[in-house]
């Protein structure tokens, strides 16, 4: 097994996808905005995105097989870091949306799956510097 | 769980990423199983004990405060 930290040698096939995915994903949002398109070609370019989105999954999973044990317990530690905050969040706007109508467009269910992978990393980077 | 990695490392004057490559795993596992911040699983403990040819209570004792 190479000696190079498993985020230096995965992390090119991850941003590539992750990066393709973002474009992508901005991209079918102003085109879906700016053209009234018949719906089936609405319907491919909002799913458009998914194809990045899915080989960014695969590179995380193929990224996690190949992790020695401590590398795993870090990603461990960090979906245990994620997952609590993002059921929070989650909790929180069910809460508010009993009180007042949460609008689609700002603050709603809609962008809780935003924030996963930001507190994942949050996660990756505590947990990582807990073993430095 | 306290060890005598480092020491044993020391004498074979290998370095944390030449371990690391004999052992399979990253620098940083051989990094924190030597400043005591992780614990390895039972078949890494006995790669390493097969590496120097000890036993594993050779390499690692338990935390006296512990027992």
């Amino acid at each position: 097994m190479s000696t190079i930290p498993i985020a230096r040698r995965y992390s090119v096939p991850v941003v590539t996808s992750a990066a393709l995915w973002f474009a992508l994903y901005f991209a079918a949002r102003v085109l879906l905005k700016r053209y009234d398109l018949e719906t089936w070609p609405r319907v491919a370019i909002a799913l458009a995105p998914l194809v990045p989105f899915a080989w960014c999954l695969v590179s995380i999973v193929r990224a996690v097989r190949a992790m020695d044990e401590l590398e795993r317990r870090i990603h461990l530690e960090a979906l245990g870091f994620a997952y609590p905050l993002a059921t929070f969040l989650l909790m929180t706007l069910a809460l508010m949306q009993r009180a007042v109508t949460l609008s689609f467009e700002d603050w709603s269910y809609a962008h809780v799956w935003f924030y996963l992978p930001v507190f994942y990393c949050f996660g990756l980077i505590l947990s990582t510097r807990r073993y430095e | 769980m306290k060890n005598r990695l480092r020491v044993l490392r020391a004498e074979q004057a290998w370095s944390q990423e030449s371990l690391a490559e004999r052992l399979g795993v990253s620098r940083q596992t051989v990094n924190a199983v030597e400043t005591g911040k992780y614990d390895p699983s039972l078949p890494l403990a006995f790669r390493m004990a097969q590496l120097f040819g000890k036993t594993i209570e050779d390499i690692f004792q338990p935390d006296p405060e512990l027992q």
